[in-house]
């Protein structure tokens, strides 16, 4: 996933000046730095400087990526540096020191920085495969992972499908989803198994983040 | 693809947290996003962060101490520098080489401002504008450099 060529060629058509792939970048990567920022519970208007701060760092960048793969990675570390920046600040600003280290520190484990990126670009993949889907599937699938979830025999009432039919057509849709290249391209077994050791390197990677965007 | 979405359970679960997790983002954070491309291909040398005092482990320590939050920040570029230093009331700075030069502040939201680089190549910016900002210099002799988004 780290080469995801859909994301190299977003980011590429993005430092070219097209408004549609940086909006699509945004699309799949504002929930990560969305997430993470809820993460050190900032207020409302510190999440969006901290987001402000973010995309516009990375409109800079954009022209100098040599690794668009490392977005993700990128991403996180400065949205977390910023995080960590506005805390520092109003923690200074506040003399009675409400807000405690532990506080100052929760986002800061690697291993779970790292699991973050991961599932942002697991789910960015999910997002972008289940909108190739034909409308009907993606009526299907929206309403059986609907919460709370929708009964089979609403299921039914709303899509006009018989009872009977729902479950070998969410089998059908499922493999549909399965089988868009955004999920094919999604490298799984490989990432599964490196897990451990990037967990572990992850330290390291977070540190050099940003120089890797230029590497 | 990773093997647990073989399973259509796991897969379906998987996908709906994705969905969820986009639309817990609220639609002015993507609008706020979808604009910085604004700042897209503004010609000028930018410069590059290379020191920030609110980094620097050590002096965290001595600025905790003080009741005044000052702020060191340098920016480099090739033919600029640019030393920032935050105090209560102002940001004060100096380019060097030393020159004659303007300094504009932009900021996100609202128009730019304009101050004067004197021919010590010092400005002075009061009161010190909403974060973030950034400065785009351009100096007597023609040389535009453009530091990276400062947050205070």
């Amino acid at each position: 996933m780290r080469d995801d060529p859909a994301v190299t060629a977003l980011v590429v058509r993005a430092s070219d000046g097209d408004q549609a792939a940086w909006n699509e970048l945004i699309d799949r990567f504002a929930p990560l730095v969305w997430s993470i920022c809820t993460r050190y519970r900032l207020s409302r208007e510190d999440i969006n400087d901290v987001g402000q701060t973010v995309w516009l760092r990375l409109v800079e960048q954009l022209g100098h990526l040599r690794q668009p793969a490392a977005l993700p990675g990128w991403l996180a570390t400065t949205t977390q540096r910023e995080c960590l920046r506005v805390l520092r600040t109003a923690r200074r600003q506040d003399s009675f020191g409400f807000r405690s280290e532990n506080e100052m520190s929760s986002g800061q484990n690697p291993a779970t920085i790292e699991q973050e990126i991961l599932t942002a670009e697991r789910n960015a993949a999910l997002r972008a495969a289940f909108a190739e889907l034909p409308a009907r599937c993606k009526q299907l699938l929206s309403m059986l992972i609907s919460d709370p979830p929708c009964s089979y025999a609403e299921i039914s009432g709303a899509l006009r499908i018989p009872i009977g039919s729902i479950g070998p057509q969410r089998a059908r849709c499922l493999d549909r989803l399965r089988n868009c290249p955004a999920l094919v391209d999604l490298d799984g077994g490989q990432m599964s198994s490196m897990m451990t050791k990037r967990t572990a390197a992850s330290g390291a990677q977070a540190k050099d983040a940003e120089g890797n965007l230029h590497a | 693809m990773p093997d647990v979405w073989d399973d259509d359970d796991r897969l379906l679960a998987e996908l709906g947290e994705s969905l969820r997790a986009r639309e817990a983002v609220p639609p002015e954070f993507i609008y706020a996003a979808e604009a910085a491309f604004a700042w897209h291909n503004i010609d000028a040398e930018l410069a590059q962060l290379t020191y920030d005092s609110s980094l620097d482990p050590d002096n965290a320590v001595a600025m905790r101490a003080e009741a005044a939050s000052i702020r060191a920040l340098t920016f480099t570029s090739t033919h600029l520098t640019i030393e920032l230093e935050v105090t209560q009331d102002a940001l004060l700075g100096q380019i060097t080489p030393a020159q004659t030069a303007t300094a504009e502040i932009q900021v996100r939201i609202g128009a730019a401002e304009t101050v004067p680089i004197d021919e010590i190549g010092c400005l002075v910016i009061r009161p010190i504008p909403p974060s973030p900002f950034r400065l785009y210099c351009h100096t007597a002799d023609g040389i535009d450099v453009l530091t990276g988004w400062i947050t205070l």
